[in-house]
C-alpha cells in the first residue's frame, strides 16, 4: 500500500511539474525576438527559460512514466502518512501564517498585528496539541505575555538597535 | 608565506580589537538558533541579515560567518537530546548522539560533538585557506563557457547528492530553481520575463525572501504538522574531560574533516551530506561497525566533525567562484553582495585581504564554539525546555520581518510564503529544497554565460564541449547523469550501443 502512496504522489508531482514545464517553454516561445532590432538571435531572452522548461517537462514526464511503470524511491513519502491532528494543526498553521502575513502585515500597525497573530497562533497551536495540560485562562495568559513580548521586543530590536524600517 | 603572515595579522587584528566581543555574542546567537528545532543555519544567517544593513562590512561578515559556525554545532545538541536535528546538518548526530544520550552518557555525547565540531572546522580552515587561493587562480582561466557548464554541474550533482535515491527529483528541483531565475528583467535586453506586466515581478524573486520562505516558513509547517516532543532525562556531566578523550580519534576527525571540507566544496550540497559521507566513511573504517547507530562515539564524531568541516568548505566556492557550496552560504554570497563585496576568481588579486580575514574570522568562530559549548552545557540545555510550537509564532514572524526588511516590499513577505508552501510541499512529496534553491542562485550565470557564449561562437555549440576544462565539466556532467540512471536504462543504453556498433561493422 505505502508503495501505491509513492506512485501516485510520483504521478501527481510529475504531472504537475509537467505542466509548468510546458507552460514555461510555450511562454519562452512567445518571448520577443527583438528582429526589428537587428539583435543576435542567440541572445534573444526566451532562449534560455525556453530550454530550462523544455527539460523540466521531459523530467516531470520520466516521473509520469516511472510511477505508471510502478518504479520509484523505495522509502514512504512524509505525505503518505497523515494523522488526523497533523492535518488539523498544518491548516490551522497556513491559516494563521497566510491571514498575518498576507491581510494583517503592512496593513495594521507592526506591533497590533504580531501581538494578535502570535497570541493566536500561539493559544491554536497549545489547543491542538493532544499532551495539553494548561487550562484555557492560563494559556492565554501566557500566549498573551509572550505576543506582547515577542511583538515588542522584535519592534525594538530592528527599528530602534539596527534602524531597519518595519511597515504599518 | 605572505598568505600566512596575512592569516596572523588577520587573527590579531580580530582578536585585539571590539570584534572579539562581536564573535562571542554572534557565535552564541548561532549556538542558540541552531539548537532550536524550525531555525535552520540558513534561515539563522538570512534573518541576521537583515539586521547587519548598518554594519560595517566586515564586521557584518564576521557576524553571519559566526551565527552560520554556531547554528551547525548547535543542532548538534538537539539532535542528541531530543532525537530532533536541530538544523538538517545533525541528522546525522541524532544515530549515535540519542543512543548516548539514552545510556546516560548525554555529558559526553555533548562534548565529543563539541570537540569534533572545533576539529572539524579547524581541518576546513586549513583548506580554505589553501584551496581557495589555488581555485582562484584556476578559475582565472574559466570565460562564459566553463561558467555554464559550472552552474549545469551544480545543479546536477547538488540534485543528484540531496536526493541520493531518487536523483530525478532532485533534478527537477534545481531545473524548477533555474526557472524561479528567469522571472524578472533579463540582463541584455532588459525584458521582463514571466512577468505579465505585474511591476513587483519585474524585479524578480529576492533571493532572501525565496531562502527565508524555502527553509524557514516550510519549517514552521512541519514542525507544527510533526508531534510534540520531549526532552530525554540524561548525566550531563563531565564534557570537559570527555572533550579531551575524543582526542583520542585522530583518524577519525582527520578523514571525517577532509571528507566534510570536500562535500562543503561542491555547490550546493553543503553540511548535511557532509555529516552522512564522513559517517558512511567511519562506519567502514571501523573495528566495530555494529555500534554504529547503536551509541558509538565514533560515528557521532564523524558526523559533526563533517558538517563542521563542511562550513568553510563551502565558503571556497562563494570565495572564489561566487557559486554557494551550501544554502547558508548562498545567504552569505548574498550578503557579501548587499555590503559591496565583489567575491568571483579576483578575489586574491583584488580582496586578498578580505580573504585572510575570512579565514580568521572561522578561526575565531570555531573557538568561541568550542569555549561556549564546553562552558555553557548546562545553562543551554534552557533552551531545549522551551516548547517549539510555542516558539513557532514568533519564528515565523521573525520570517516576515526578515523578508520586508531587505527591500522594504511587501511582495516579499508574501513571496516568503509562497514558497514556504512549495517547499513544504515538496518536502512532503520528497523533492530535495537545496537544489532548487542552488537553480535560483545560479539561473542569472546559467543563462547570461549560456548567451553570451553562444552569440561570441555566433550560435556554435562546439566549442562548449571542445575547450579543454569545458570538455572536463561536461564529460563530469555526463558521467553524473549515467551513473545515476536506474539499471534496465543503463542495460537498455547497452544494447542500443551493441546494436549501433554493430550496425556501422555491418555497414563498414
Amino acid at each position: 500500500m505505502k508503495v501505491d502512496k509513492v506512485m501516485r504522489t510520483d504521478l501527481i508531482s510529475g504531472l504537475v511539474v509537467s505542466v509548468i514545464g510546458i507552460a514555461g517553454f510555450v511562454e519562452a516561445l512567445r518571448m520577443p525576438r527583438f528582429e526589428a532590432r537587428n539583435a543576435d538571435p542567440f541572445t534573444v531572452p526566451g532562449l534560455t527559460p525556453g530550454i530550462v522548461s523544455f527539460v523540466i517537462a521531459v523530467l516531470g514526464l520520466m516521473l509520469v512514466l516511472r510511477a505508471l511503470a510502478g518504479r520509484g524511491a523505495s522509502e514512504t513519502l512524509p505525505i503518505g502518512v497523515w494523522p488526523e491532528g497533523s492535518v488539523k494543526r498544518t491548516l490551522f498553521t497556513i491559516a494563521t501564517v497566510v491571514i498575518y502575513g498576507g491581510a494583517l502585515f503592512g496593513r495594521i500597525p507592526f506591533i497590533a498585528a504580531t501581538t494578535l497573530f502570535v497570541f493566536v497562533f500561539t493559544v491554536g497551536a497549545e489547543w491542538l496539541n493532544p499532551q495539553r495540560r494548561m487550562g484555557l485562562p492560563v494559556l492565554a495568559g501566557w500566549a498573551l505575555a509572550l505576543s506582547l513580548v515577542a511583538a515588542f521586543v522584535v519592534h525594538y530590536v530592528f527599528t530602534v538597535v539596527f534602524h531597519v524600517r518595519l511597515p504599518g | 608565506m605572505d598568505g600566512l603572515n596575512q592569516f596572523f595579522g588577520a587573527v590579531v587584528a580580530i582578536g585585539m580589537s571590539a570584534d572579539m566581543l562581536v564573535v562571542v555574542w554572534a557565535t552564541l546567537l548561532g549556538i542558540v538558533v541552531g539548537m532550536i528545532p524550525g531555525l535552520t543555519a540558513t534561515l539563522g544567517v538570512a534573518l541576521v541579515t537583515t539586521l547587519t544593513f548598518t554594519m560595517e562590512q566586515n564586521t557584518a561578515i564576521l557576524v553571519l560567518i559566526c551565527v552560520y559556525i554556531g547554528a551547525i554545532y548547535g543542532g548538534g545538541r538537539t539532535a542528541i537530546l531530543l532525537n530532533i536535528p536541530g538544523t538538517p546538518a545533525n541528522a546525522a548526530s541524532a544515530l549515535d548522539g540519542f543512543p548516548l544520550a539514552k545510556q546516560g552518557r548525554a555529558g559526553e555525547a555533548m562534548a565529543v560533538a563539541t570537540s569534533g565540531s572545533f576539529l572539524g572546522t579547524m581541518v576546513g580552515m586549513v583548506g580554505l585557506a589553501l584551496i581557495a587561493p589555488w581555485l582562484a587562480e584556476f578559475a582565472l582561466d574559466f570565460t562564459s563557457f566553463e561558467f555554464f557548464w559550472l552552474a549545469v554541474f551544480g545543479i546536477v550533482l547538488c540534485g543528484q547528492l540531496t536526493s541520493m535515491d531518487d536523483p530525478l527529483k532532485g533534478w527537477i528541483a534545481g531545473f524548477l530553481g533555474l526557472l524561479v531565475a528567469m522571472v524578472g528583467q533579463e540582463s541584455l535586453h532588459a525584458y521582463s520575463r514571466y512577468s505579465y506586466g505585474i511591476l513587483d515581478l519585474e524585479a524578480g524573486f529576492g533571493l532572501l525572501p525565496v531562502l527565508v520562505g524555502a527553509f524557514g516558513c516550510a519549517e514552521v509547517f512541519v514542525v507544527m504538522r510533526q508531534e510534540a516532543t520531549t526532552l530525554v532525562a540524561s548525566q550531563v556531566g563531565g564534557v570537559l574531560r570527555s572533550a579531551l578523550k575524543s582526542f583520542r580519534y585522530v583518524r577519525t576527525w582527520l578523514r571525517s574533516g577532509v571528507i566534510g571540507t570536500f562535500m562543503g566544496v561542491v555547490p550546493g550540497v553543503g553540511e548535511d551530506m557532509g555529516a552522512w559521507v564522513s559517517y558512511a566513511a567511519a562506519k567502514r573504517a571501523s573495528k566495530t561497525p555494529d555500534d554504529f547507530g547503536k551509541g558509538s562515539t565514533d560515528g557521532l564524531l564523524a558526523a559533526e566533525t563533517g558538517n563542521n568541516a563542511a562550513v568553510p568548505g563551502a565558503l571556497i566556492p562563494v570565495l572564489t567562484l561566487a557559486i554557494p557550496g551550501s544554502a547558508p552560504a548562498a545567504v552569505l554570497l548574498a550578503a557579501m553582495v548587499i555590503h559591496g563585496l565583489r567575491p568571483g576568481p579576483l578575489i586574491m588579486i583584488t580582496q586578498a585581504d578580505f580573504f585572510y580575514s575570512v579565514v580568521a574570522m572561522v578561526f575565531w568562530a570555531s573557538v568561541a564554539m568550542l569555549v561556549l559549548g564546553l562552558l555553557l552545557t548546562r545553562p543551554l540545555l534552557l533552551i531545549l525546555k522551551v516548547r517549539r510550537e510555542w516558539l513557532m509564532g514568533v519564528i515565523f514572524v521573525l520570517c516576515a520581518v526578515g523578508s520586508f526588511a531587505i527591500a522594504g516590499r511587501l511582495f516579499d513577505v508574501w513571496v516568503m510564503i509562497g514558497f514556504g508552501l512549495i517547499g513544504f510541499l515538496m518536502r512532503e512529496t520528497g523533492f530535495p529544497i537545496a537544489p532548487m534553491i542552488l537553480g535560483v542562485v545560479l539561473g542569472p550565470i546559467l543563462d547570461n554565460n549560456f548567451r553570451r557564449s553562444l552569440s561570441l561562437t555566433q550560435g556554435d555549440p562546439i566549442p562548449f564541449v571542445t575547450r579543454p576544462i569545458s570538455a572536463v565539466i561536461a564529460l563530469l556532467v555526463l558521467l553524473m547523469i549515467v551513473l545515476a540512471l536506474p539499471p534496465p536504462v543503463r542495460r537498455m543504453l547497452g544494447q542500443a550501443k551493441v546494436r549501433l556498433l554493430e550496425g556501422r561493422r555491418a555497414d563498414g
